[in-house]
């Protein structure tokens, strides 16, 4: 039995922690990850152990320490470096799009580029059009990057202990609303019992967070939980739901979404992000091309196509909520 | 169990000199009742004013009982949960 359970930023702290301590080359870069601890405390308590060699302090300028991660990842080091928010990834463009990206390939394979790039995404707190983005489909667009997203503190941890062992860049986007911060409390779920010792969550693998056979949702991130608890009312009115997380969006686990629609013919997909040219429309496809026949119905939930907005009243108003991923269901049945 | 055989779990500390305030709310406990904790483990975090701080076990021990549960106010001072010591 588990005694102890975790919020999200301690259980990533965790994994960073104890593969510093096996690794040397491990180290982490970021805008007030040292002295701070991370805005959203994801390197809290790292100082105190690993100093301000292993815990960097960096100038508010991405384009130079995302390209000293690249850099430092090429030359056999395994960098972690943090955009604070990942609506600032604009300034840094061609670091992580041509760079960190491509460089394994530009160079035919001559260096790899083994870092994890760590992120804070989204809303519900009134930050407005530029620090409230998911941003998960313009990451998971590009060939090149391997794209993870927690939904609990469980599989933060496995997932850290894999992005920072693994041999590619890992872009590593931490919901702001789950990682259980004092002054942003996180919603019931992603706080759980979290093992000790180490242990890895293998990247392409999606969880059924919730088992269901009338209906399968397809989401991640902070919407798994807004997902759990459209499924528990929905089951009342005799509704039963299949929520999966994907947990990665590249590799992407299309096979578990296939498996899932084919068993409930009745599919809705539901992201923070844009509604236009992101992952709604890549699931719908993906289901499509492989199960037309199994398919009854399909709905999307995502964000519309606006920016997000900073009155209360209206960013509530176009974030997907549990109660529009309920009438998505019942419209599917 | 008498109080002899326990070790209260106090919100107090040098975070103290940082606040005004002396109401304060627990954020979130980390273990659970019956966990064996070494002197030093945070055990919760707590929040006065907008200061987070965690409270770390006095002792090695067992929890034993926590007395102030999540979203659950304080003062400065008063026990959050009690220890049965080790040894």
């Amino acid at each position: 039995m588990i005694d102890r359970e975790l919020t999200m930023s301690r259980a990533i702290v965790e994994a960073i922690g104890a593969e510093m301590r096996d690794n040397d080359e491990v180290f982490y870069m970021g805008e007030d990850v040292a002295d701070y601890g991370g805005i959203f405390d994801s390197t809290q308590g790292l100082l105190d152990e690993f100093g301000y060699d292993r815990i960097m302090d960096v100038p508010i300028s991405e384009t130079a320490y995302l390209g000293a991660a690249v850099g430092a990842a090429q030359q056999g080091m395994r960098p972690i470096a943090e955009l604070m928010f990942v609506d600032f990834f604009g300034v840094a463009m061609d670091q992580i799009y041509n760079q960190m990206a491509k460089n394994t390939y530009m160079s035919g394979g001559a260096v790899s580029v083994p870092m994890t790039l760590t992120t804070a995404v989204g809303g519900t707190y009134s930050d407005a059009a530029q620090h409230s983005q998911t941003l998960y489909g313009t990451f998971a667009h590009l060939p090149g990057m391997k794209v993870v997203v927690p939904s609990t503190a469980y599989d933060a941890k496995g997932l850290m202990h894999n992005a920072i062992r693994d041999d590619d860049p890992v872009v590593y986007m931490y919901h702001k609303r789950l990682m259980g911060l004092g002054w942003l409390p996180a919603p019931e779920g992603p706080k759980t019992p979290v093992p000790e010792e180490d242990y890895t969550i293998p990247f392409g693998r999606a969880d059924v967070k919730r088992e269901g056979a009338d209906a399968t949702v397809v989401t991640l991130g902070l919407h798994v939980h807004r997902a759990l608890d459209a499924a528990a009312s929905l089951a009342a009115d005799g509704i039963d739901v299949e929520v999966i997380d994907l947990r990665t969006l590249v590799p992407l686990d299309r096979e578990a979404v296939i498996e899932s629609v084919r068993k409930t013919g009745r599919l809705v997909v539901v992201d923070e992000d844009y509604h236009s040219f992101g992952l709604t429309g890549e699931i719908v496809s993906s289901v499509t091309e492989a199960a037309l026949d199994s398919l009854e119905a399909v709905e999307r939930v995502a964000m519309p196509d606006v920016p997000i907005p900073y009155a209360r009243e209206l960013e509530n108003e176009v974030l997907p909520s549990t109660a529009d991923i309920e009438a998505a269901v019942r419209n599917v049945q | 169990m008498s109080e002899a055989d326990r070790v209260p779990v106090v919100a107090d500390g040098e975070w103290t000199d940082d606040v005004d305030e002396e109401e304060g709310v627990v954020v979130n406990w980390f273990a659970k009742p019956g966990r064996r904790v070494p002197a030093g483990e945070s055990l919760c975090e707590i929040q006065v004013e907008k200061v987070s701080v965690d409270v770390p076990a006095p002792v090695d021990g067992e929890l034993v009982e926590i007395v102030r549960d999540e979203g659950d106010e304080f003062t400065v001072g008063d026990t959050l949960a009690w220890i049965r010591p080790e040894g």
